[in-house]
């Protein structure tokens, strides 16, 4: 890995930190855990597309890691771990063989995987059977916050300043 | 050059997954049962603490659940409802969530493993996993 990657790696981990801050910042919108914009995916998005899934990884859990110990509890590194890597998974795989085209369809695949993820924990920890009440509430919302991070990866994308492609 | 079209068959598909998943949510949403008679089942780590039918809920009243951790949720009876009405935990969606009368969507306290589930008076507690800890 070059030094220019790295930097640009860092730069990324950086930005979506910042993201997931500001993100943070903004009070629940619905009084349900679980569900937000996941605004931090957008990087994770452009990564997949205009680099590598071994890139967008690096800076998935490198972001967790980091916001974990910045302004998370324990718990809720779990919470993020599990959905950010089904989601990564399943992203990767959709923008494959959409042949990185239609990135809201990936995008909308990952809210969706990412909170189902996140349930998987959320049943693991309380080992309640009702937390699959909100799994209609967590599809919609995973899907809908999807679509929005997927269209705003792709926008962004377009105004990617052409040297960044010779770095991957 | 000739563009490369093989992607617009596995959209289609995905597109049309996303649609019924979000089609099935929401009829499932608004199909909810409503009205009725609830017992409200308190878990906690999974396990049944108390068990308490709200129809014989004549005053409002409020005690407290102390967790593993030394967390504590204020939870408020009222004839027909519950709700959490305070945490110490620190996004507090549970208290923001207020009462709920119907089974659609439980209150959940994640960092304190606190679960209320309402249930319908009718229904036997198959999904309880201790049944005999009911103490009200």
């Amino acid at each position: 890995m070059s030094v220019r990657k790295t930097t640009f790696l860092a730069l990324f981990t950086t930005l979506s930190l910042a993201i997931f801050a500001i993100e943070s910042a903004i009070p629940p919108l619905v009084p349900i855990p679980g569900i937000k914009l996941g605004l931090a995916n957008i990087i994770t998005l452009i990564l997949l597309r205009h680099f590598s899934a071994r890139d967008a990884l690096v800076v998935l859990i490198s972001r967790i890691l980091l916001s974990a110990f910045l302004f998370g509890q324990a718990l809720s590194l779990l919470y993020s771990l599990m959905g950010g890597l089904c989601s990564l998974l399943v992203m990767a795989v959709v923008m494959k063989v959409l042949q990185k085209k239609l990135v809201f369809l990936t995008g909308a695949m990952g809210g969706l995987t990412h909170n189902l993820g996140q349930l998987a924990v959320a049943f693991a920890i309380t080992r309640t059977a009702g937390v699959a009440a909100y799994l209609p509430f967590l599809i919609l919302s995973g899907i809908v916050t999807g679509l929005f991070t997927g269209l705003c990866a792709g926008f962004a994308g377009k105004l990617l300043p052409s040297f960044l492609s010779d770095i991957s | 050059m000739k563009e490369n079209l093989s992607y617009r068959k596995p959209a289609l598909i995905i597109a049309a997954f996303l649609l019924v998943l979000c089609l099935a949510s929401i009829v499932f949403l608004l199909s909810g049962r409503e009205g009725g008679h609830y017992v409200a089942d308190i878990f906690q780590n999974g396990i049944l603490i108390q068990s308490i039918p709200l129809d014989d809920i004549q005053e409002i009243g409020t005690f407290t659940v102390t967790g593993e951790n030394g967390c504590v949720n204020e939870i408020e009876v009222r004839p027909g409802s519950i709700a959490i009405i305070s945490a110490d935990c620190p996004d507090k969606l549970c208290v923001h969530q207020g009462f709920i009368s119907d089974s659609r969507l439980p209150i959940t306290c994640l960092p304190n493993r606190l679960v209320i589930q309402l249930r319908p008076v009718s229904d036997s507690a198959e999904t309880v996993a201790a049944p005999d800890a009911v103490a009200y």
